[in-house]
This record gives structure tokens, sequence and C-alpha cells, in this order.
């Protein structure tokens, strides 16, 4: 049976009561074994709505992100947004692993491209795509809302919410501004966007994309530590750490060298004064229905931002 | 439009002709020739090269277009003496070429096997010799009229049907160090230019493969 305009999870839940939503991201790694990230999982789970979990980023081979997605909500009690690539599955074995993950009980899904296999560690897999990241999302949009699938009955269909990406930072930004209308058109439900630092140029795209009527949810890396802004500064094509910033998170690394626990604080405080006035900001001009923070590997400073929302509120 | 082929590491080619000792050579006088892999002067070096590891060179022909049967059955016919004394054809062509030759063979002389001695690399626009590009994949269903006369499914290294990707940095495509154009800009600024921007904002379908996604063939008499 056709199902429209039903809520499938907490997320759906949130977005169709237009409450701002926080969500986290989970980076399972090249293993089997998820206590790891069930532990980072556990440590957010009371600050945000759901969490994403990523699906071999950078074209580096992780564990499967439809397994660990299911492991993690069932052993964090965590809901989780399942990220799902077009790089290495046909559309058939899409098709297929959508089914798959409703009968996993997860219920959100993140439409994305993926990075070349060509950038990763198995460099002479085949690229796939043969869905591009709107096309995924038409397709989730048809099994769930029709039920349906290249016309055929779906016995017991799929219910997932499906986001797309967006990139603030992208130039020619109007070429990816238009490009969101397009999964406007196929159906994104949310939008989580690429990492942004320059709130200029955040204001403008999220001003282009306004008239698409797709929820937002700015994404933004809070550092842990020096090492962390200045690695991200280097390696994230496309993204910039402002010099500030990047000079103050020297300037905590040198200040507090010997007390770890000051240091700490510090890193969080810094990163808790840097976010406060661009979240303001975005949130006067109604740019914003939520945050993606993507600071994997960094779970404490959820309360911060927690109290970040609740301050720009 | 050319077929672009670049040449084979020599060692390659040894170890193709392992066991053989008498060779014919057939060196393509069209793509290839352009390509400078075979023609008269490749053929030339080839059969140096070959003579000087101790192998007997049969015969050397360089027909005009490998590649089409009329043409090799033609030019078989007279190296037929020759061919009776080969253990094995070097074709200097395409890929093309090969399965000319053999089907062309298959009644007389399916024992002579077809080797090549260069790879195909694609089919190729022509900036000038030793400048090629690929711009069309061939796919079986043109797009061109909607993007602006830009392949996006030979510009975009994904060949993605709605992009650009998220690995698009300045204009710049994430595959190969972000030194080359991504496809999806290249479409955007062409359809900006001729005010057609419309074309860019629609929803495109996935490619259908269920035609192109096998051996494909033209036949219409």
């Amino acid at each position: 049976m056709a199902d429209t305009n039903h809520v499938y999870s907490k997320l759906g839940e949130k977005l169709a009561k237009g409450e701002f939503i926080l969500t986290g991201e989970l980076e399972p790694e090249k293993t089997c074994d998820l206590s790891h990230t069930i532990g980072e999982a556990k440590e957010m789970a009371p600050y945000v709505v759901a969490a994403n979990v990523t699906d071999s980023p950078l074209g580096i081979v992780t564990i499967n992100s439809m397994a660990a997605t299911h492991i993690i909500q069932k052993e964090a009690n965590l809901e989780c947004i399942w990220q799902l690539t077009v790089r290495d599955v046909n559309k058939l074995g899409i098709a297929g692993m959508i089914m798959g993950a409703q009968a996993l009980g997860i219920h959100n899904v993140l439409s994305l491209t993926g990075d070349h296999p060509y950038l990763g560690d198995m460099r002479e897999s085949k690229p796939v795509f043969d869905l591009d990241s709107a096309t995924l999302v038409k397709l989730v949009r048809e099994m769930v809302d029709t039920g349906k699938i290249n016309g055929h009955e779906i016995e017991a269909p799929p219910k997932l919410h499906v986001g797309a990406a967006a990139n603030p930072n992208a130039e020619p930004m109007e070429a990816e501004a238009l490009k969101i209308g397009r999964k406007a058109q196929a159906g994104a439900e949310f939008i989580q966007t690429q990492v942004v630092y320059d709130l200029d140029k955040t204001i403008e795209f999220l001003t282009a994309i306004k008239k698409y009527k797709i929820p937002v949810l700015l994404g933004i890396f809070p550092m842990k530590s020096y090492a962390i802004a200045k690695g991200f500064d280097t390696f994230v094509p496309g993204v910039s750490v402002p010099k500030d910033i990047l000079g103050k998170w020297k300037g905590i690394k040198t200040e507090y060298k010997t007390d770890k626990k000051m240091q700490k604080e510090a890193y969080d405080q810094a990163n808790f004064e840097f976010f406060k006035p661009f979240i303001t900001e975005l949130r006067k001009k109604k740019l914003l229905d939520g945050i993606h923070c993507m600071a994997v590997h960094y779970p404490r400073i959820f309360p911060k931002l927690v109290e970040v929302i609740k301050s720009t509120n | 439009m050319t077929v672009i082929t670049t040449k084979k590491p020599f060692e390659e080619v040894l170890s193709a002709l392992k066991n053989t000792k008498k060779i014919a050579i057939v060196s393509c006088g069209s793509c290839a020739a352009m390509c400078q892999t075979g023609g008269t002067e490749g053929a030339k070096e080839m059969a140096e090269k070959l003579e000087a590891e101790g192998f007997e060179i049969t015969t050397v022909i360089v027909p005009e277009e490998v590649c089409d049967n009329r043409v090799m059955k033609k030019d078989f016919r007279q190296i037929e003496e020759d061919l009776k004394n080969t253990d094995a054809i070097l074709t200097l062509s395409c890929g093309l070429g090969v399965a000319s030759i053999t089907e062309v063979l298959a009644n007389k002389h399916p024992d002579i096997p077809v080797f090549i001695g260069t790879n195909t690399e694609f089919m190729g626009m022509t900036e000038r010799i030793g400048r090629f590009y690929m711009r069309c994949r061939g796919c079986g269903d043109c797009l061109l009229n909607e993007t602006g006369g830009i392949c996006p499914i030979t510009t975009c290294a994904k060949s993605l049907m709605n992009g650009p990707c998220g690995g698009m940095v300045d204009g710049k495509c994430e595959v190969g160090n972000y030194e080359k154009d991504c496809g999806w800009v290249l479409i955007y600024r062409r359809l900006k230019e001729l005010g057609r921007l419309d074309l860019y904002t629609k929803l495109r379908d996935p490619v259908d493969w269920s035609e192109s996604g096998h051996q494909r063939e033209v036949v219409w008499r």
C-alpha cells in the first residue's frame, strides 16, 4: 500500500513539527567490531535526534554502512541516518538494500554520490554511479510513497525518510544551488550541508536555496584540537578553516601544554564562542532548521552544542 | 573521429608472441597511423624490433582500414601464400582490427592466432597530432542537445546525470587531483552562456542500460 505524508522516525517527527534539530555523525572504520563507535553513539545519544553513519568516506573501505547503522541503533539505542552512496552499488542492488534497511529497522537515509574509488584505498575498484544523489532520492520516494519499484508492487514497502547533501562552499555557487533544486524535485525531505566556516558565503547559499523549502541542517565541524583543525584545513578539499581560528587553536595548544584537562575545556569553550554567533546569525535570518555536527570522535562537545542551540533560540 | 591507440609495452607484445616464430604484421593505415602506433612507420618499427628478437616476418601489410571486413577480405587474398607460412598475426590497430581479422580469417585460417600490439584508449577528438581527447563515449543515447554540447557521461568522472557532485572544488574534479575541469560545471557555464539554465535545472533519469549494457549492433539492411 502506498504511504504518503507519514512519519517513520524521530527525525521525521521533528521535521514535520518544524523543531530545531541536532544530528551527529559516526564514522565506523575498517573493522568488524563496532564497540568503539557504539561507545561514541551512547555518549552523544542524549543530545542528538539522530546520528549519521558514514559509507566508506573518501572511498576508503570500511564496514558496510547499513550493517553498522543497524547494529548502532540496536546497541546504542540511538536513531541513525544511514548514509548511502551510489558509488559502488547499481540501481538494482540499491533498491534491494532499501528494502533490507526497512527490514532492519532503519528509517532515515541520506543520499550521497560518494567519493570516487580512485581517491580511496581500493582505487582499482569499478566506479558504479548507476544512480546519482538526486535519482537515488527519487528512487526512495517512489518506493516509499507508491509502494512500487519500476511499477512493480512491493508487498511490504519501505518506510524511510530521505535526505540529501548540499555544499555551501561550492564555486560556482549557482551551479550547486540549482542542483539542490533538482534534489527538491526528486523529493528530498531534508538537507545536510558540507562543513562551513564562512558565514557570508553560507548566508548567500542558504538564501539561494530557501525557495526549495527543504529543511536545512547546517554542517559544522567543532575542532577537538589544533592538530584536528590543521588536518581538516589541509586535507578536506574546498573547505578552509579561517586563519584566526587556526591561530586561536594553536594558542590553546601552547598555553595549556601541561594541563590536558584545561586544554580540553579551552578547546570546547573556543568552539562554543565561534559557533554561537555563527548560528545565532543564521537562525535570526531564518535560514536554519538544525545543525549537523560532523565532529567525529568528539562526542563530549554535544552538551556545549545543545547550549549553543538553546542560547540562539 | 579517430580510435585512439597507444603502443603496448614491447615486453608485453613479446610475451603474447611466445612460442611463435613467423609473424605477419597487419598495421592499420587509418586511425592507428594517425596515432603513430600503426601505419607504415609503426609496422616498420615493429618488424625491426621483432627481427632483432629473432622472429621472422613473413609479410607486412598496411590496409586502409583494418576494422572494415571488406578491406581485409580483399587484402588477405593478396597475402594468401604468406599466411600459409605464418604462426601468428600481430595487429597494429585498435581492438576492432583484431576482431575484424579474426572474423575474416575464421574459415580459411582458424589456426592462426591474432595478437595486438596496441592498447585501444578511446574514441577521440583530435586537437593536433599527439593531442587526443575523449569527448564522447558512444553511449547510444545522446544527451548533447540538452547539455550545451558537452557530454556528462564523458566529462564527468562519475558519468553523473545530475551533477556536479560534492567532489567539485572551484570548478575542478576530485579525480586526478583537481586538475581537470568538472564536466557539470562546464555544462552549467555553457548553458548559462546560451541562456538555457532551464535545461540545467531539469532532473534527469538514470541512464537506461537495458539496451546499451550488452553487445550492441546496428543492423539496418
